[in-house]
């Protein structure tokens, strides 16, 4: 058991790191990145990247959510993400 | 004068054109604005998604169509913060429709890279159930060994979890941390072949104990196409008021995810990899044979399964047809408990032909050897699918 209790101590000292540096500045090469960068980075790491044509503007605002608590996207991949499809033809 | 007089008639015609032309210009925006909003949705956005699968089977002694799987998925988003998700399993089997909730929960957002849910998720242990399981989504016809309800690791559980995404620098990092009913121990009593089993369909629970886990994923890249990932799960799954109470159960898995689209290949390769471990704590269990009851045994109680995939698909290729076909390649392994009642060995290759109908609708050709150590045959099967994710 005890090495459980290690086990849940290291998760929980890496949470904390976590959350200690989520409050870090982004760098400039990923806060640069593009929604259709991101779009072809995340979606592909599951499935294939979906056209902006398959769904409509309100549908791409409910997947953005559901994507951003299934793969764990950030807020902001999500909304750059979200307003590529939007937009591109 | 007579020219004075026509130039000011041709310019009233011509303000009374103009004025009733921008009458009619505001008439049809309003028209047009009516209809936008009849049909522009409110705060509350609705959609139905999900998917379908249906196939063939063929061995060396059966040839079964496979029942098509409808699962229909369903995404309420009533604000920015305020989600729910749900997916229902339907299968037709054996003359009847079975259906089955696959995840139905509540999130909320409370802060930026911060979400809180509640209720019955797939849980983040591993990648395979939580990303990849769909039909439409899994590279080959068939899931790899164990990693099926009931296989080595839990799929989906009640309960409720935190997770979120956060920018280290040029890396990322993912986190997910729950608490769920967890699974149950099968201490034999209903069944003696399966003693010592964990049964992850414990959906009421058995005791008050609570399983905690999570999951925390790492991609080091700029480019994010590489994911590690790292996973546990903690428990006590006996009945309580039963000598298995204290009994312990550890998961744990890692996972590995590249993707990357390579110019030299004229493709994309896609490799995953998830090793699932479980140690239960030894306990006694009943012999059966024994009338009486009085006699017990005990065993080793560690289970893995694992597999490993590599797909590639000539993605920058220019003819259309060349471009929708794919390969994909997979190794798994499943081993439980040696002197258990369940003790099973086995590993397996699937080796499969894709093609992409569309980005989400794919017909897969596959193969598939099975071989247990000792036994010199393999168990060969032959599978045609098709999934339709909508």
């Amino acid at each position: 058991m005890k090495k459980y209790k290690n086990y849940f101590a290291t998760i929980a000292v890496i949470a904390v790191i976590i959350a200690a540096v989520s409050s870090c500045a982004t760098t400039q090469k990923i806060s640069e990145k593009t929604g259709n960068v991101l779009w072809q980075e995340n979606c592909l790491r599951c499935h294939n990247s979906p056209p902006s044509t398959a769904f409509n503007n309100a549908q791409w605002e409910t997947i953005g959510l559901h994507m951003q608590v299934r793969a764990n996207l950030t807020e902001t991949e999500t909304q750059k993400i979200v307003e590529y499809l939007k937009t591109v033809e | 004068m007579r020219t004075r007089i026509i130039l000011s008639v041709a310019l009233s015609c011509f303000l009374f054109a103009t004025s009733q032309a921008q009458e009619y210009n505001q008439d049809a925006i309003k028209e047009l604005e009516k209809k936008v909003d009849a049909v522009s949705p409110g705060s509350t956005k609705f959609l139905l998604t999900g998917y379908a699968t249906t196939g063939l089977t063929l061995t060396k002694d059966a040839s079964t169509f496979e029942p098509t799987s409808f699962s229909p998925i369903f995404l309420w988003k009533t604000s920015d913060k305020l989600f729910f998700e749900g997916e229902l399993e339907m299968e037709y089997e054996d003359g009847e429709l079975e259906i089955g909730i696959e995840y139905a929960d509540i999130s909320y957002k409370l802060a930026k890279n911060f979400t809180v849910r509640a209720g019955k998720f797939l849980l983040p242990y591993g990648i395979f159930t939580d990303r990849l399981h769909a039909a439409w989504i899994n590279k080959l016809p068939s899931k790899p060994l164990g990693f099926d309800h009931g296989g080595v690791g839990p799929t989906d559980d009640v309960g409720f979890e935190v997770l979120g995404g956060v920018q280290l620098g040029n890396s990322k990092a993912t986190y997910a941390f729950y608490a769920v009913n967890g699974p149950s121990l099968m201490d034999g009593s209903e069944d003696p072949m399966q003693a010592g089993m964990l049964n992850y369909e414990n959906l009421a629970d058995n005791n008050k104990n609570k399983a905690l886990g999570g999951r925390i994923g790492f991609l080091p890249f700029t480019n994010s196409l590489l994911e590690l990932g790292f996973s546990g799960q903690s428990s006590m799954p006996g009945n309580k008021e039963t000598d298995y109470e204290k009994t312990t159960a550890f998961l744990y898995a890692g996972d590995l995810t590249y993707v990357k689209g390579i110019e030299q290949i004229k493709g994309t390769v896609d490799i995953k990899a998830q090793y699932n471990g479980a140690n239960v704590g030894k306990a006694n269990y009943i012999d059966a044979s024994d009338s009486t009851g009085a006699t017990t045994y005990t065993f080793d109680n560690t289970s893995n399964a694992w597999f490993a995939q590599l797909a590639y698909r000539p993605t920058m290729m220019s003819n259309k047809i060349v471009k929708s076909f794919e390969i994909a390649a997979r190794y798994s392994s499943i081993k439980t408990p040696d002197k258990s009642l369940w003790a099973d060995e086995k590993t397996q290759w699937t080796i499969g032909l894709n093609y992409w109908l569309s980005w989400r609708t794919v017909f897969k050709l596959a193969y598939g050897m099975d071989k247990t150590p000792g036994v010199s045959k393999t168990e060969n099967t032959f599978m045609v699918n098709v999934a339709m994710g909508f």
